[in-house]
Formats: C-alpha cells, structure tokens, sequence
C-alpha cells in the first residue's frame, strides 16, 4: 500500500519504505539546540508569512512558541531532572491529530521533539488553509534546520485506511490520539507495542465562572475587555475547540447575577458584531434548531437572541446534557456560589475559565472536586492558550521515560556467618 | 375576507396588501389555537419570540424550523382525533419528519390542493401520464415521500398510464397507444423533475411525438438536474422542442405544510395561493430581507390546524422577485427556490469525519 507524504519530502510512499524510513533515525537529546532553534525559527517564519498573519491561531501558536517561551521552557525541563531521576526520550511518537483545529498538530509534535523525541504525524487528506499554510512553514523550517531536528520529523496523509495505522501503532513508542471519544475507540483497535504509552484526548467540554458582584465593580473599559476576550475564547473555532466555554455560569445574588449577564452578553454580541463573525448559513439554522429542541428537552426559562449569538438560561443544571451545536450558543445558569458548581460537574469536564474569583475559592473547588472533573482552571482569555499541562497531562513528562538512578554505592559490610537473610 | 374565501376565490386573485392583513388575522387565530393546544408551542413560542402574541405583519408571527418536525412529534389534537401521521423522510435522509392530522386538516389540504391544481388544468379531471413506475404505489413497504406525492396527484387525472417500467425505462409503444388516444384533447403528465428529464424528455428528444396539448406538473427539486447544468429554462426549452410541450409547471411544496404548494406561473416563478405566503429571511438576523436578496424561505400557510405548522423556516434558500407583477395574470409574491442551504462543516477539536468511517 502506498500513502502521501509530505514531509520530509511530498511524494508517494510505500508503507515499507515509511517503516524502514522511521526505523533509521534515532532521538536526540532533550531540548537539544538544534530543536529549540527550529521551534524558535517556525515562530519567526509565521510572524512574517502575510498568508499566515491573517489567522488568529497562527499567530497565537507563533507566540507560544517564540524565543522567550523556549528559554522558559528550557529551565522548566531542566527543574524536572532530578539527581536520581533523568527524563529520557520515549523514541517514536505517533499524532493523530483532529482534522478541524489546525494548530493542535505543531503543538503536539512540538512538546513531542522538544523532549528529544522522533515524531510521525498522520493528517487527513482535507486539510483546511491555516494547515497547509502550517505545512509550507514547517517544511521550510526543517529543511533550513540543523541535525538532529532536520531528520527527526515524518508527516503522512492517509483517509481512514486501518494498514498505516496499524503499521505506525506497532512501531511507536508512544501515540497520541486528538479527536474525540469515537477518533480514541477506532485507533484503539490497532494494538500498540507492549511497552508504549498511549495519550488520548477525549471529548470534553468546557465552561466559564463568573463572580458576579466582582463583575459589578469593573469600570466599562474592563468589561469590554473581559468580554473581548470571551469572544476570543469561544469563537476562534467556532466554539468547537474543547477548551472553549459553552456554558456560563454566574455566582451570586439573583439581581446581581441577571443584570451582570445582561451586561457582558450584549458586549459580546458587540464583539460579534464588530468583529463580523460569520458563521455559514446552515450552521446558524442548526443553531436554531438545537435551541428549540434544547427548549423542548431542558428546563431553559429563558432565550436570548442577539445576531450569531443566542443565550439559554437553564433553571436548574441538574442533568445538564453536554450536547452542542457550536457557532455561538451559549447555556448560562445562576448559582449562589462556585462551590455549588461541584455537584454538577464531571469527567468530560475540561477548562473551566474564570473571572472575579479569589485563589482560595479556585484552589477550594479543585480540592472538593478531587479528581471528578475539570484539568484546567484558567482567567478568561486563555482558554485556547496551548500549555505543557494539558486535560489532566503534564506533556513535557508524558513525552519522557523516567530513567531513575541510584548514584551512591552503598559500603560492603562483612557478610555474618550463620543463615542466609532472606530477601 | 375569510380563509374560506382565500380559499374558494380563484388562486393567485389576492392582492398582496388585502391577503395579508386578511392571513395576518388568520395565522394570528390559528398561532392563538396552537398555544392552546399544543404545550410544547407554547413553551417555544414564549421562550423563542417574548412578546409575539399580538403580531402586527405577517414576519412578525412566530416561526419554527421545519427540521423540528424530525425530532418532535408536534400535535395541537387530542391523540382521539388523530387521522393520520404523514412522514416524509425529506431530502436530507436520516431521520422522517412526522406530522399531525386530523380529518379537518386532511380534508383541508385536499380541497386547497385542488383549488390550485385546477387553476392550471381546468374543473375536469384529464387524461393522465404518470412520469413513474406503477411499483411504485403497488409495493407498500417502499411507501414513501415520493408515493405519496403522487397519490395527491392521481385526482385530477383519469385513464391514468404509468410511462416507465420496473427499471424506470420508458414504455413508447405504451405511449404512443395513450398520445393517439387522447393526445387531441389536453392531457396531463405529472412526475417528479429529475425522472421527467432523464427518464422521459431526454429518450423523446428524437420521437417526433406531438405532447402539445399536453400540461405537464412536476416538483421535487433542481438540485439533480443542477448537476448535471440544467437550469429552469433550458429544461422549458428542451421539452418545447422535443414534444411541443409548452404548458410546464414546477411547484414547490413540502409533507409539513401539504395541500399548501407553490405552482409556476406563465413567468416561470413560484406564486403563493391565496392561502399561504412565502417570507425570506437573513439568516444570521432571521428578519426579513426586501425582495431581490436571497435567504432563507419561511413558508406560511392558513391550513395546518391539527400541528403547529402554519410558519416554518425551511431549509432551502430563496428570493423575492417582485410583489403583485402584472406580466403574467398573478398576484402575490413572484419568488424562486434557490436549492438548499449548503452543508456547512464547523471546526472543532471532534475530527466527525473519522468517527463516521468505522
């Protein structure tokens, strides 16, 4: 069977000429030079590329990934090595990227190379503008790049064939499946090598907080902001990224919670407004359409309908069903406190991003959570902000083997005569 | 004026101001009726349009969409009344829509489709070409939308001939034994668009028969023939040379709001009957755009009475052409349906594409 490559090279390739290809190269150091230097030089490339510049995401994964963000996480890798502990390459990673959020696939491989690893990426053959854009700046990089980041890089395309995932699973040492709960069960199906690690990235679902009396206090500036970057949370992908918010949930008093809710949601609608979000025709229909089932099948007093913005207030959240449709919709509920959330939060649960709360109240949730739900808890604005921990992961380790080392030769004592210890 | 007037009155006679404010009273009596009857509206309607109970233009009345109907078993009846549930499992596939009846809508949906159906063919029922197979209606398992159509059309023809066989080919002897039957007087041929264009005009563009007396209805869409780059008028224009046929109505209707078509005029638009009305809307904003601009179409009509279906946003794009034209004897909004809204594929971190191929 033949795939498409297209990196190192594009051109076709036999499955067996790919193996004998990945099976060449070894790893390289944790955050060798040449790597760091290639991170640092793809995030130049996309700050300069005019294609690139007119894609939010593009330059939001270019920051991420600049010179300041590499130095910084050099001495974190670094804090992570300890004296009897050292954090190896696991060797070959395979990514399964998602289709429809474009960046995922640089920062997966990035996390991946950083800590030494050689990466094959699989992409679907539909590949939206920003990936291809992505691909052109990534190919440029490597070819210009010092070994051993040049050669340490493979990215495939292939449909929904099983061979090449097979024949990837069986080689690598670890694979990581973006996508969602039905992407995680098909290649799940394709056994991998006894000794490698499989990192998943299931459905999930997230949500925002807001203190409402907290929001009250803000002068008009800030809340155009706060609303500013809500906006940037959930519309960049449609609000279909995992991480954006989906419901919103306002703490306090029933008067203060409603008129903050009124507030913040006609500026977002101004944000939508003036930022001219367009959503397709047919997306806005099944927007509609969601929210009369939704109507229908949950206890939603309220709707609100602003131009590619529509609000459903829950009475209750009790049985809150996770259901989407995406393209601006939001479920929003009132609650007295934060602390009221727990009860109806769980595993699919991922980021929950925040205003107006204190520490305490944030780290309190977490520690009454216990594990239950939610990996991320982040001030709104950052929802979309890539981090080394990510759905519960830390990825900087989850990439490493952990080599533990006994560097202390214990003295020989003279063995007593008499019976054997045991052991 | 009342709905039996809109509804006895020859089609397509009504001003659009005067059949406005008469089904603005109307629709507003009926979405009353509705809210009464039927919890689920009421719950929509308060919850989706605040403060619509009193509306003061025929846009500013409540509408549903029509995909609701798949998910929702919508009834303003009692389950004793019910006549029969109509399910169409419409062009999208996946799952049927399903719609109330009792006897007063049924009865209600025949007699209006009868008013508009003889405002074309005249008070007698004519000699009949069925553009399909006969197994179609035979063979109940495969009941579906398409038979059903036909069976509301089978009325207002006789003699009825079923041109294709089983394998939807053309049956011209048959033909010809019907055409030198009844081909002197008018006939009528009915069928869906895509078959009477591949199945029937396309095998007679070289048989030299003469269907000039013939008056030929068809529906079910364009989005076939769009494919292969047949508009509107070069599919006029083929049949005019083919077989003299010149009298072609497309109408345009769908299983939710039954008896309540829109039929071609001589201009080649869709026309509202007297009963019904077409709005188009934004379909960011849902308000309604000035003629001329494309978006959705919500279609309106005074006979669903045993379901809230009197407004529905549909699925397909349309466009206002003008309102009361003279050019071809009609009154009411000239429009045309545009095909369906295109499919739109989100972005999102679920890669839907992999998880469909398992």
């Amino acid at each position: 069977m033949q795939i498409e490559m297209l990196l190192p090279q594009e051109r076709v390739i036999a499955l067996e000429e790919l193996r004998s290809l990945l099976a060449g190269t070894t790893a390289a150091e944790p955050f060798d030079g040449s790597v760091v230097d290639a991170s640092i030089d793809l995030s130049q490339r996309i700050f300069h590329d005019p294609e690139a510049r007119s894609h939010p995401e593009l330059l939001a994964l270019a920051y991420w990934m600049r010179k300041a963000e590499m130095i910084r996480m050099t001495a974190q890798f670094r804090a992570l090595q300890l004296d009897h502990r050292v954090l190896t390459p696991r060797g070959l990673v395979f990514h399964l990227p998602p289709r429809n959020v474009d960046t995922i696939f640089v920062y997966s491989w990035l996390l991946a190379a950083l800590t030494g690893n050689r990466s094959v990426i699989r992409l679907s053959p539909q590949r939206s503008e920003s990936t291809s854009i992505l691909l052109r700046l990534l190919r440029e990089t490597l070819a210009a790049a010092a070994e051993p980041a040049r050669s340490g890089t493979t990215i495939v395309s292939y449909g929904h064939e099983k061979e090449p995932t097979e024949m990837l699973s069986a080689l690598c040492d670890a694979r990581v499946i973006w996508g969602g709960d039905q992407t995680v069960e098909i290649i799940r199906r394709s056994p991998l090598p006894p000794h490698a690690k499989e990192i998943t990235f299931p459905d999930r679902y997230s949500l925002s907080a807001i203190r409402a009396d907290t929001y009250a206090g803000l002068p008009e500036e800030k809340r155009d902001y706060l609303a500013d970057q809500f906006f940037n949370d959930s519309f960049w992908f449609d609000q279909l990224a995992c991480s954006s918010p989906r419901l919103v949930v306002w703490c306090g008093t029933g008067s203060e919670t409603c008129a903050a809710s009124a507030d913040f949601f006609r500026r977002v609608a101004g944000c939508v407004e003036r930022r001219r979000y367009v959503l397709p025709a047919a997306a806005s229909m099944e927007k509609l359409v969601y929210a009369c089932s939704a109507i229908l099948n949950s206890p939603v007093k309220e709707c609100r309908r602003y131009k590619g913005l529509t609000i459903l207030t829950l009475d209750s959240l009790a049985g809150f069903q996770r259901s989407h449709p995406g393209g601006g919709l939001f479920f929003e509920a009132h609650l007295g406190s934060l602390a009221e959330l727990t009860a109806f939060l769980g595993r699919r649960d991922q980021t929950l991003t925040w205003f107006g709360f204190t520490p305490e109240e944030l780290h309190a949730l977490v520690r009454k959570l216990n594990g239950r739900a939610i990996d991320r808890i982040v001030p709104i604005g950052q929802a979309l902000q890539f981090h080394r921990f990510w759905d519960g992961y830390d990825l900087l380790q989850e990439f490493c083997r952990c080599v533990y080392i006994e560097s202390t030769f214990l003295d020989v004592r003279p063995t007593q005569t008499g019976a054997p210890g045991r052991s | 004026m009342t709905l039996d007037d809109l509804i006895q009155q020859p089609q397509y006679s009504v001003p659009q101001a005067e059949k406005e404010a008469v089904l603005l009273a109307e629709l507003t009596r009926l979405g009353q009726r509705h809210r009464e009857r039927s919890p689920e509206y009421a719950r929509l309607v308060r919850i989706l349009f605040p403060g619509s109970a009193d509306p003061h233009n025929l846009a500013e009345i409540p509408y549903l969409p029509v995909a609701l109907f798949k998910d929702h078993l919508l009834s303003s009846i009692p389950e004793s009344e019910v006549f029969k549930i109509l399910q169409s499992s419409g062009t999208t596939g996946q799952t049927p829509s399903r719609v109330v009846l009792d006897r007063e809508t049924a009865q209600l949906q025949t007699l209006a489709l009868s008013r508009i159906m003889t405002s074309v063919l005249g008070p007698n029922r004519l000699p009949m070409i069925l553009v399909e197979t006969a197994d179609l209606i035979r063979d109940r398992r495969q009941f579906n939308a398409r038979a059903a159509g036909l069976l509301g059309m089978l009325n207002f023809g006789r003699n009825h001939f079923y041109a294709l066989d089983t394998n939807l080919e053309l049956l011209l002897p048959q033909l010809k034994d019907f055409l030198h039957r009844f081909g002197g007087g008018p006939f009528l041929v009915f069928g869906f668009t895509f078959l009477v264009w591949t199945r029937f005009c396309q095998p007679l563009v070289d048989a030299g028969l003469d269907l000039s007396n013939g008056i030929l209805i068809h529906s079910g869409g364009w989005k076939k023939l769009q494919e292969q780059a047949v508009s509107a008028s070069y599919f006029r224009a083929a049949l005019r040379e083919a077989m003299g046929l010149t009298r072609v109505y497309n109408f345009y209707g769908m299983v939710e709001q039954v008896g309540s078509v829109f039929l071609e005029g001589d201009d080649g638009y869709l026309y509202p009957p007297n009963f019904a009305d077409v709005i188009v809307r934004d379909p960011y904003t849902f308000e309604e755009v000035p003629p001329g601009q494309t978006g959705v179409l919500e279609v309106l009509s005074a006979l669903p009475r045993s379901y809230p279906g009197h407004c529905l946003l549909t699925e397909d794009l349309g466009v206002v052409h003008a309102v009361d034209p003279s050019a071809c004897g009609r009154f009411g909004k000239a429009f045309s349906v545009l095909g369906r809204i295109p499919k739109a594929e989100l972005r999102g971190c679920s890669d839907v594409i992999a998880a469909k191929v398992s």
